[in-house]
C-alpha cells in the first residue's frame, strides 16, 4: 500500500484549512502556502504507481467470505469502497498542476502585499479536488469532487474582486447547478443498470455481458454524463461562460482555473472512454463538440478587444483540440490529446500570468487603451510572445509537437478534413495572438495610458520563465511524456 | 402503480419543474428554488434505485442468515450516495443564496435579465 497516494489529496486539504485559520498572519500563511505548493508536485513525483482502497478492500480478498448465493455472481467482484488508481499519467498531470499552482501562488504573493486566507483556501481546496478527480476510479466520487471543484472555481472568481465578478460567478453557479445534477442522474442511471459506480466494475459487467450494453439506462446515462463533461470542460454550449470565468479571475487565479478545467475534462473524458466507447456515434458526438469548440472559441477570440477575454477564448479553443484527439479515437490521437492537455495546462498558465502583467502595470485589459508596453519590460514581452508561439504550435515548442501528433493522427485515421481544420485553427490562433501582442506591446503608447505599477515583480518573471522552460523542454524532448501517453492510450482503446 | 414507480415519476416531475424554473423564470430566487428542485429530484431518483418492495433495512442483525439477508435487504449504496449528494446540494444552495444577496444589494433587483444586462 502506498500512503503517498491519499496524501496527494490530504496535504492540500489540510493546507487549505490551516491557511484559512491563520488568515490574518501574512508571514505564516505565506510560509505554509509555499511549503505545501512545493510539496504537492514533489509527492506526485515520489509516489509509487499503485492502487489505494478506502474503507472497502480488494474484492479478490473478500470474495471467499460471501454468502453462497453471491459466490460467482457479478456482485462478488465489486469493489466495496472508493478506489484511487495512481499511474504515470496521473503523475504527469498532478505534477504539472502542482507546478502551475506553486508558480501562481508565488505570483500572487509577489503582486499582493496582504494575502487573503480564503483565496488561498480556495486554491488549495481546488487542487485537492481536481487531484482526487484524477485519482478516483469511481464515477460518483468523481461527481463529488467535480462539484467541489466547481464551488472553488466560483469562490476564486468571487475572491478576485474584479468588475462584475459576482454576476459571472452566479451565472456559472446556475449552469453548474444544472450540469451537476445531470451528471448525478447519469451516475444514477448507470448505478440502476449495473449496480456499481466503480469504473472497473462497470467495465467488467459490460465486457462479460452481465448487462445489455445498449440498455436505455446506459445510453441515457451516457448522454447525461456527456452533458456534465461539456460543462466541466467548458466546451460548447458552455464556452462563453467558461471564458468569462477565466477573464474575471486574477491572472494567477485564471492560470489555476484553466488547469482545473483541463483536469476535469481529462478525468471525465478518460472515464467516458473506458465505459462508453462502444456506443455508436460516441466518437462522432465528441468530434462534433470539438469542432464547435475550436471554431466558435477561436472566432470569438479573434473579435475580442479585451486581451484577458481573448486568452480565455483561446484556452477554451485549445480544449477543442484535446476533445478532437479523443473523438478520433485511435491510440495515437488519444496520446496526442493527452499531450495537448499537458501542454495546455502549461502554455495557458504562462499566457494568463504573462499577459496578466499588463493588467498589473496598467489596470486595464482593453487593447484599445494599451500600447508601447515593450518599453516597460522587454524580457516579459519576449517571453509572452514565445508563449503565444507555443500556443499556436510554432516549433520548437511543445504546442507544435502535440498539434503535429494530432494532425498526423487525423490523417492516419482518414480524417483529412479534421487535419486541415486543425491547421487552419492554429493559423488563426497565431494571427489573433500576434495582432493582440502588436497592439499591446509594439504600437505607440497612448498618451492617456497611466501605470499603476512601475515594475513587474521578479517572482512573476521567474514564474513565466519556468513555464517557458517547461514548454521548450517538452517541445525538444516530447518523449518524456509521449512514452507514457502512447501505451496508456493503447490500453484505453 | 407501486411505490418505486410513483417515486420515479415524482423525481422526473421535480427535475422538469426545476429545469423550467431555472431556464425560463427571471426571478433569481425562483431560479434558485428551481435548481433545488432539480437537485432533490436527482436525489429522489437515486433513493428509488435502492428500494426493494417488502425488503428490510440493510443492517445485518444477529439471527439473520447471510443468504436471507442478501436476498431481502434493500440496496444500501444509493442511500450512502444520496447522503453525500444532499450535503453537496446544500452547499451549492448556500453559495447561490449568498451570491443572490450580494447581487440584490448591488443591483436592487432580483431580475436576472436586469442584473446581467448591466454586466459588461
Amino acid at each position: 500500500m502506498n500512503y503517498l497516494i491519499p496524501l496527494m489529496v490530504v496535504v492540500p486539504i489540510l493546507a487549505a484549512l490551516i491557511v484559512n485559520i491563520f488568515g490574518g498572519k501574512d508571514k505564516t500563511v505565506k510560509a505554509i502556502s509555499l511549503v505545501v505548493a512545493i510539496a504537492i508536485p514533489l509527492i506526485a513525483i515520489l509516489a509509487a504507481v499503485g492502487v489505494q482502497y478506502f474503507g472497502g478492500h480488494d474484492p479478490t480478498l473478500i470474495a471467499s467470505s460471501l454468502p453462497s448465493n453471491l459466490v460467482g455472481a457479478l456482485a462478488a467482484s465489486y469493489n466495496t469502497g472508493i478506489v484511487y488508481v495512481f499511474e504515470n499519467i496521473e503523475r504527469i498531470f498532478i505534477f504539472l498542476m502542482g507546478i502551475v499552482a506553486f508558480l501562481a501562488v508565488l505570483t500572487y504573493f509577489a503582486e499582493k502585499k496582504e494575502v487573503s486566507g480564503p483565496y488561498l483556501y480556495l486554491i488549495f481546496m481546488g487542487i485537492a479536488s481536481v487531484t482526487a478527480l484524477m485519482l478516483s476510479n469511481d464515477i460518483f466520487n468523481m461527481y463529488v469532487f467535480f462539484e467541489i471543484t466547481a464551488l472553488t472555481q466560483v469562490g476564486i472568481i468571487v475572491a478576485s474582486s474584479t468588475e462584475d465578478n459576482y454576476e459571472i460567478a452566479m451565472k456559472y453557479m446556475i449552469l453548474g447547478a444544472i450540469g451537476g445534477p445531470m451528471l448525478l442522474l447519469g451516475v444514477g442511471f448507470i448505478l440502476g443498470t449495473i449496480g456499481s459506480v466503480n469504473i472497473n466494475d462497470i467495465i467488467y459487467a459490460l465486457s462479460n455481458n452481465f448487462v445489455n450494453p445498449y440498455s436505455p439506462g446506459l445510453v441515457i446515462g451516457f448522454a447525461l454524463i456527456l452533458f456534465g463533461w461539456l460543462y466541466s470542460a467548458g466546451l460548447p454550449p458552455f464556452h462563453t461562460i467558461k471564458s468569462a470565468v477565466y477573464s474575471k479571475a486574477r491572472p494567477n487565479g485564471s492560470a489555476i482555473l484553466q488547469g482545473f478545467s483541463v483536469l476535469c475534462m481529462l478525468a471525465f473524458g478518460i472515464a467516458m472512454y473506458k465505459i462508453f466507447a462502444y456506443i455508436p456515434y460516441f466518437n462522432t458526438a465528441i468530434i462534433g463538440f470539438a469542432i464547435l469548440a475550436m471554431v466558435l472559441s477561436i472566432a470569438m477570440s479573434a473579435m475580442e478587444v479585451d486581451f484577458r477575454r481573448m486568452i480565455a477564448f483561446l484556452a477554451v479553443g485549445e480544449l477543442g483540440f484535446i476533445a478532437l484527439g479523443f473523438g478520433i479515437g485511435t491510440q495515437y490521437s488519444i496520446a496526442a490529446a493527452l499531450f495537448q492537455a499537458a501542454n495546455e495546462i502549461v502554455i495557458t498558465a504562462l499566457l494568463f500570468i504573462g499577459f496578466g502583467t499588463v493588467y498589473y502595470l496598467t489596470k486595464t485589459s482593453d487593447t484599445r487603451k494599451l500600447g508601447g508596453l515593450i518599453a516597460a519590460d522587454s524580457t516579459m514581452a519576449i517571453m509572452v510572445l514565445l508563449g503565444g508561439f507555443a500556443l499556436a504550435g510554432v516549433p520548437p515548442f511543445n504546442g507544435f509537437q502535440s498539434k503535429l501528433m494530432l494532425v498526423q493522427a487525423a490523417l492516419d485515421a482518414g480524417y483529412t478534413e479534421l487535419a486541415v481544420l486543425a491547421i487552419i485553427v492554429s493559423v488563426v490562433i497565431f494571427f489573433t495572438f500576434v495582432k493582440a501582442f502588436h497592439t499591446v506591446y509594439l504600437q505607440p503608447k497612448p498618451k492617456e495610458l497611466k501605470f499603476a505599477h512601475e515594475k513587474i515583480p521578479k517572482a512573476t518573471v521567474f514564474s513565466v520563465a519556468v513555464l517557458l522552460i517547461i514548454c521548450l523542454v517538452l517541445g525538444i524532448f516530447p518523449n518524456i511524456v509521449t512514452d507514457i501517453f502512447i501505451p496508456f492510450a493503447g490500453g484505453l482503446i | 402503480m407501486d411505490l418505486q414507480m410513483a417515486s420515479l415519476f415524482a423525481s422526473g416531475a421535480f427535475i422538469i419543474i426545476g429545469l423550467f424554473a431555472a431556464v425560463f423564470i427571471d426571478n433569481l430566487i425562483k431560479k434558485i428554488i428551481g435548481i433545488a428542485f432539480i437537485e432533490e429530484g436527482a436525489n429522489l431518483f437515486l433513493i428509488c434505485l435502492g428500494y426493494k418492495a417488502g425488503g428490510v433495512v440493510p443492517i445485518f442483525l444477529p439471527g439473520m442468515s447471510a443468504d436471507w439477508f442478501a436476498a431481502n435487504s434493500a440496496y444500501p449504496l444509493p442511500q450512502a450516495l444520496v447522503l453525500t449528494s444532499i450535503v453537496i446540494g446544500a452547499s451549492t444552495l448556500a453559495v447561490m443564496l449568498a451570491l443572490a444577496m450580494v447581487l440584490y444589494r448591488k443591483h436592487g433587483t432580483l431580475s436576472v435579465s436586469e442584473m446581467m444586462g448591466d454586466e459588461k
